[in-house]
């Protein structure tokens, strides 16, 4: 077992799980198609004393709780230069700011200030903050705004990379997440209707059918092999990809489609893993080079008979395939959220 | 997150203070900075290796501060100036695992003074983050099958961080957005990769750090190697570029590109591509003063010690 990776597969079984992914098309250990979901039960509002929340289970037994809160603020004078009007009233309608989203991470066994929630919080908030409707909905007046907690809690280790599962929980709670109703006037202090049935939720719903007018996005994780593009790839099969990426993709208000938020590269942990040794190297097998000729070998080998940690990056176009693939019409983006929206609390 | 306070110095207030409002005088008209370059001209870059001799590779980056005559005690927009230090491959301590690649680990903070906002002693999220996406971009070119059971840090200290905006700006204090932390990646990465070509580990390519971005102003128009207080910027990209590859190891794209992502991703590749003359140029000189200084020695030798002729000729 490679150390400071977690992967538990010997350079042989690598070779072997990166040449099945690298076949066209490629055979997933699990027999799905490339661009096929694992299944997962998912369920939101379960949390009373949260405004929004929801929960979502992976087939490999993965759980994630996400719950929203908010909580009423009061607006801090900005820097910057006074202008407009002598008392500092700003002209034009109030924009909502970063700072009034506070997304933490929680994954047992490791530390709050870990690489590995700090990167996802960041990955997760960006993405929320991108399009800037979220935070312009936190305004109550010029001098109230909501500050919205999403607090996420990861249930069980983390066997995959969790970022897909953390990302559609946070979809789902925030989907399903209700403020309650203004009742004051807008830049009074502000007075909430009680009744909680009279709340409005966070992302605005058609009366007749209920269905939300907007949606929070959705970041998928996507791994290349080869030439090849796969989704919602599992713990083995990150271990030998040559690229992942996560995106994040959103309802595009225009025309209906999705278009892409934010996009990230993640290390891939393929890279610690060891390489492995080819016969004519191997001093126990008979094989009996000089150093000079084993580096030779290595080299010229680049992973075409035995196992070999990925070099490089990925290539432009492959990024371009991979962008297009989550957001096109029909694409896998359409997909999940056309699933999500079957979820009901 | 709960932030751990650092409790072996004295910190300024933990809820913070109010970033200074500058009462502006009637007759100074202050205006936004606006773009002199053309939308496809980088900045200036300074790049310089082997700056910290303890070190065994180190570099220091810096952007050519704007020449414009200031009409305040505020500089209209900031310059960014970064170091960084390469301690290692050295062996890992006796006590860890066996690896059998190079353990690459990333450190990026900002100096305490290094933006209009006092920055903490220790790292916040964002500083982490930045750590992380360094990580990424130099994990890739690094050749770890090459240094089984060493360890190798990178540290980079930022001595002058971009700003997220205009600092007039009313919005956030000019933080909306943290647009700065974009370009900060991208010099970061270019730094690292020069120090840790002086430290002379194995590398696949050079990897250098390019931004662009899409502005509101001016039809969307992308620009490279965008200024965040000259801009209104929509939609950012920063790549670690490998040109001879033609690969990225590191992308982090943010903020609403619509349909133009694919330029922007192209932008950003040609500014890392304009980085990279300047980080090809930075090693060129180094490793030349080194070989000369060699050599130079060797000449030395010639004429003090009668008797090391022979050395001299296995050395030269």
């Amino acid at each position: 077992m490679a150390p400071y990776t977690n992967i538990p597969l010997s350079p042989a079984e690598l070779s072997y799980l990166h040449t099945s992914l690298a076949q066209d098309p490629p055979i997933r250990p699990d027999g799905r198609s490339p661009t096929q979901f694992r299944p997962l039960v998912a369920e939101t509002d379960i949390l009373p004393s949260a405004n929004g929340s929801a929960r979502i289970c992976f087939a490999d037994g993965t759980e994630a709780v996400v719950g929203v809160k908010a909580e009423v603020e009061r607006t801090g004078r900005k820097g910057g230069l006074v202008r407009g009007k002598e008392d500092g009233e700003v002209e034009g309608e109030e924009r909502g700011e970063d700072g009034w989203l506070d997304v933490s991470i929680e994954i047992p066994g490791t530390r709050d200030d870990d690489a590995l929630p700090v990167f996802l919080a960041a990955m997760l908030t960006e993405a929320l903050l991108a399009d800037g409707e979220l935070k312009g909905r936190l305004v109550i007046g010029r001098v109230w705004h909501w500050r919205l907690f999403v607090d996420i809690l990861l249930l069980s280790q983390p066997l995959s990379y969790p970022l897909p599962l953390l990302s559609l929980t946070t979809h789902l709670a925030l989907l399903s997440t209700r403020l309650p109703a203004l009742i004051s006037q807008k830049d009074e202090d502000p007075l909430f209707n009680d009744d909680w049935e009279a709340s409005t939720h966070l992302f605005p719903r058609q009366p007749t059918t209920n269905e939300p007018e907007t949606k929070p996005p959705i970041t998928l994780l996507v791994m290349t092999v080869g030439t090849n593009i796969l989704f919602d790839p599992s713990s083995d099969e990150i271990a030998v990809a040559d690229a992942i990426v996560a995106i994040s993709a959103t309802e595009d208000s225009k025309d209906g489609g999705l278009k892409m938020v934010a996009l990230r590269t993640v290390d891939p942990p393929s890279r610690l893993t060891s390489a492995g040794v080819p016969t004519q190297a191997n001093t126990t097998a008979g094989g009996g080079l000089s150093a000079e000729e084993t580096l030779k070998l290595r080299e010229k080998d680049a992973g075409a008979t035995v196992w070999r940690p990925p070099r490089g990056g990925v290539s432009r176009t492959v990024l371009g395939r991979m962008i297009k693939k989550v957001v096109e019409k029909g694409g896998v983006g359409e997909e999940v959220l056309e699933g999500l929206r079957g979820v009901k609390s | 997150m709960a932030m751990l306070a650092d409790r072996r110095r004295m910190n300024a207030p933990p809820g913070g203070t109010s970033p200074p409002v500058f009462a502006s005088l009637p007759e100074a008209k202050l205006t936004k900075p606006i773009r002199t370059r053309n939308p496809d001209e980088h900045r200036k870059i300074f790049l310089r290796t082997g700056v910290v001799p303890s070190a065994s590779g180190s570099a220091y980056y810096e952007i050519s501060p704007s020449n414009t005559p200031r009409q305040t005690l505020v500089p209209s927009s900031s310059s960014l100036k970064i170091t960084c230090t390469v301690h290692g491959p050295r062996p890992l301590p006796r006590n860890a695992a066996f690896s059998s690649n190079l353990l690459l680990t990333t450190h990026v903070k900002f100096a305490p003074f290094a933006t209009r906002q006092r920055r903490g002693y220790v790292r916040d999220s964002s500083e982490r983050d930045l750590g992380v996406h360094l990580e990424t971009a130099l994990r890739g070119v690094v050749i770890g099958d090459r240094w089984p059971k060493s360890g190798c840090e990178v540290v980079i200290t930022v001595l002058e961080g971009e700003e997220d905006g205009w600092w007039a700006d009313a919005e956030e204090g000019g933080k909306a957005g943290s647009w700065g932390m974009m370009n900060v990646l991208a010099g970061c990465i270019t730094v690292a990769s020069a120090a840790i070509a002086d430290a002379g580990v194995d590398c696949v390519d050079l990897v250098s750090g390019g931004v662009a971005a899409l502005t509101a102003e001016r039809n969307g128009e992308g620009v490279l190697d965008p200024c965040p207080s000259e801009h209104d910027i929509k939609a950012a990209c920063v790549v670690g570029y490998l040109q001879s590859r033609d690969e990225v190891t590191e992308m982090w794209m943010k903020g609403d590109a619509g349909s133009g992502s694919e330029a922007l991703i192209d932008n950003a590749v040609k500014a890392a591509v304009l980085t990279r003359t300047v980080l090809a140029e930075a090693v060129k000189e180094a490793t030349e003063m080194k070989i000369g200084k060699t050599s130079e020695a060797a000449v030395e030798t010639t004429n003090t010690g009668k008797g090391k002729t022979k050395d001299i000729q296995m050395t030269g």
